[in-house]
């Protein structure tokens, strides 16, 4: 099918999975993925919420191949166009994640929405099934709350703009047993497309925080939980600001099929538990920090410890500094490297430039094409940020070159 | 069953009972001192208590000093010496509460606006007041206000009801329904006696014809009379179509009447040839052929 000498990128190991694939998919550049855990003994090749991803990627674009070796250690995957969902039967693709996913819902929705604004019509994917874990996990994603009021809220200083996003928590869902599967439901309507996102500025200073919002979140336990939960976080911030809301959610646990052969039309109760997101909005315009925390599957933690957590968490990151936190900086410097032919510049704490997932992302920038990102320090003030100039490619929306 | 095994350990680690007991006595009288204390501020505060209740109270506390209470006294006469408790019910405690506009914005599916309105201020009856709020919406609010001060203002000039409400309110209401488009007042009163309408309408006419003279009198200029408006050409569009024009069609002839015949005929004129004052356009019936 495909030419013999296609030029492949070559990469190795699952780390920044998602990263390089939303890169190769934009750049349109194949790429091969070796040694996926090749030295894991008992589960080598790619586990299943990347099998799920690859599938997803499938759907959302046209023409795109994937080849998976025997053991799925080796992956080359030639991209195709985004199209999302053009012509399809019903205004959504259905994205099912199987019962043995253990990430978040957000790390599907993270590279999903980098990838949205360059589709050639709207993105709206449903994620549904017995995977779907909507609260923030042990495995380091966020909950869908903080993705929806900490992320998203980034993408409209680049033109995109957010009146035309949606997410929708239709069933939400802590993770379950053993930290795999949930049983949530969560819709993405993406309906902001763009011919070419405008670069970023943000090399002033992120300003003070002037107010703390958040979300409690209580699944299938009992709704007094978010009120623990924020009482013992606003017993930490309430001397450090005086703007602190936290909403209360609470919500059933989802039924899922009890997987009973016996009694197929058995339901069961699945992903219990509770947790918190909190965000912390900056007197300047777009800088947001947040936190999340929630319970362990296994239980075991009060509310209390749980509520102090997450407003340490929050501490942390606000100490951390800079306008873009870890968790969005990654969206942030891909959607500046793809958007227009300017420098943008960005001031990033240096613990945030320090981690792998940004100087991985920088090394696969390159290798990707995109230019390298200039960085020195910010010689306004004693904080010891980052100003990280980067470049964009102008890679744009193929689907709107003609508009 | 607690606090019984609380009590044996007690007695075990403690002390003799003669001591016990006597622990048991201070620690009464000191209540009691306390319960005074609490008493006279109390009664300081409010009226005197009643004086039945205490002699119960006391007489209750007599009781105590049986062997089986007074452990009890003793133990929480310790605890209250050794523990201190403060509780702090500020604003902490409180539960954390936005309003039901910034819930509702902040929990929607929709990502929240990362530079959010300012916070809204709210009067008296719980509706918002908007205060420097520069977008397009909240600009055309303020311009629509200003219009209707500008329109409306005149009204809260009479002494009997300088307010907004009341009559003025109908007023308001009636002035905009004729700026929108309305036929008439709505205070214009349909059916009244026609000695009555007669009366009032010469009045007006009256009214306006005095203020004429008296301007031109005084040599002012006023603007120029309105002219009266011809009821009789109104009643004529309302015939059907294929009726004739003139005249009133019945029993198969048409029967024209005088006036009807002098309007298609006009005026009286020496010179031949003009044409009637009436069917000018229309043309159905010609002039003497």
């Amino acid at each position: 099918m495909s030419t013999p000498n296609i030029e492949f990128l070559r990469f190795t190991t699952h780390k920044a999975f998602t990263h390089r694939l939303v890169l190769s998919t934009l750049t349109g550049r194949p790429v091969h993925i070796s040694q996926i855990r090749s030295s894991s003994p008992t589960n080598p090749g790619l586990a299943p919420h990347e099998i799920s991803f690859l599938r997803l990627l499938d759907s959302i674009t046209n023409g795109s191949s994937f080849q998976i070796s025997y053991t799925g250690t080796t992956l080359t995957y030639i991209p195709g166009l985004i199209t999302g969902n053009v012509g399809g039967a019903s205004d959504v693709v259905k994205c099912v994640l199987p019962e043995t996913n253990r990430r978040g819902i957000s790390w599907f929705l993270l590279p999903l929405c980098v990838l949205a604004p360059f589709s050639k019509a709207p993105v709206n994917v449903r994620f549904e099934g017995e995977g779907v874990i909507t609260s923030a996990t042990d495995t380091g994603d966020i909950s869908v709350d903080t993705m929806r009021t900490a992320i998203l809220p980034l993408y409209e200083q680049f033109g995109i703009l957010g009146a035309k996003m949606e997410l929708r928590v239709l069933q939400r869902s802590c993770a379950g047993p053993g930290g795999k599967g949930g049983g949530g439901v969560v819709e993405l309507r993406f309906g902001a497309q763009v011919r070419l996102p405008k670069t970023l500025h943000m090399n002033r200073s992120p300003g003070r925080v002037k107010r703390i919002r958040g979300v409690a979140y209580s699944t299938g336990v009992s709704a007094s939980n978010n009120a623990r939960m924020i009482h013992a976080a606003r017993g930490v911030l309430n001397a450090l600001v005086a703007d602190i809301h936290v909403a209360a959610q609470y919500d059933q646990a989802p039924l899922v099929s009890s997987g009973d052969k016996s009694n197929p039309s058995g339901k069961k109760r699945t992903g219990v538990g509770f947790g918190l997101s909190l965000i912390a909005e900056s007197s300047a315009a777009g800088v947001i920090y947040s936190a999340d925390v929630a319970a362990p599957s296994e239980g075991g933690v009060t509310p209390e410890d749980l509520g102090k957590k997450a407003a340490w968490q929050l501490l942390e990151c606000i100490q951390q500094g800079g306008c873009i936190t870890r968790i969005g900086c990654g969206t942030v410097l891909m959607l500046m490297a793809m958007g227009s032919e300017d420098v943008g510049r960005l001031r990033l704490g240096r613990d945030v430039v320090g981690t792998e997932d940004v100087i991985t992302l920088g090394r696969d920038l390159k290798k990707f094409g995109g230019s390298s990102w200039g960085m020195r320090d910010c010689e306004d003030d004693e904080t010891g940020d980052i100003i990280v100039s980067v470049k964009g490619i102008g890679v744009g929306n193929v689907g709107r070159k003609i508009a | 069953m607690a606090t019984l095994l609380g009590k044996r350990k007690r007695q075990v680690k403690d002390s003799t009972p003669t001591e016990r007991i006597n622990d048991g006595e201070s620690s009464s009288s000191s209540e009691i001192d306390a319960q005074e204390v609490f008493r006279r501020h109390f009664e300081a505060q409010f009226k005197p208590l009643p004086v039945v209740q205490k002699i119960v109270e006391a007489e209750e506390s007599n009781d105590e000093d049986s062997e089986t209470e007074s452990e009890w006294s003793g133990i929480s006469e310790v605890e209250e010496k050794s523990i201190e408790v403060i509780e702090h019910t500020d604003a902490e405690s409180r539960m954390a509460a936005m309003s039901k506009e910034e819930l509702k914005i902040f929990m929607s599916s929709k990502p929240p606006k990362s530079t959010p309105s300012v916070s809204v201020i709210r009067d008296k009856s719980g509706a918002t007041v908007d205060d420097e709020d520069g977008s397009e919406s909240a600009n055309l609010k303020k311009d629509l206000a200003l219009q209707r001060l500008l329109a409306e203002s005149h009204l809260l000039e009479s002494a009997s009801n300088p307010t907004t409400m009341g009559k003025n309110r109908h007023k308001a209401t009636d002035l905009r329904l004729q700026a929108l488009g309305s036929k008439g007042s709505i205070f214009k009163q349909e059916k009244m006696p026609i000695a009555h309408r007669k009366g009032i309408i010469s009045k007006q006419n009256e009214k306006e014809s005095t203020r004429r003279r008296e301007a031109k009198e005084n040599g002012i200029i006023l603007e120029r009379a309105k002219m009266k408006e011809k009821r009789s050409s109104e009643g004529r569009k309302d015939r059907g179509v294929g009726n004739p024009n003139v005249g009133k069609f019945s029993g198969g002839t048409l029967k024209l009447s005088k006036k009807d015949i002098n309007d298609i005929e006009g005026p009286r004129r020496d010179s031949g040839g003009g044409r009637g004052g009436r069917g000018g356009g229309r043309g159905r019936v010609k002039r003497g052929r």
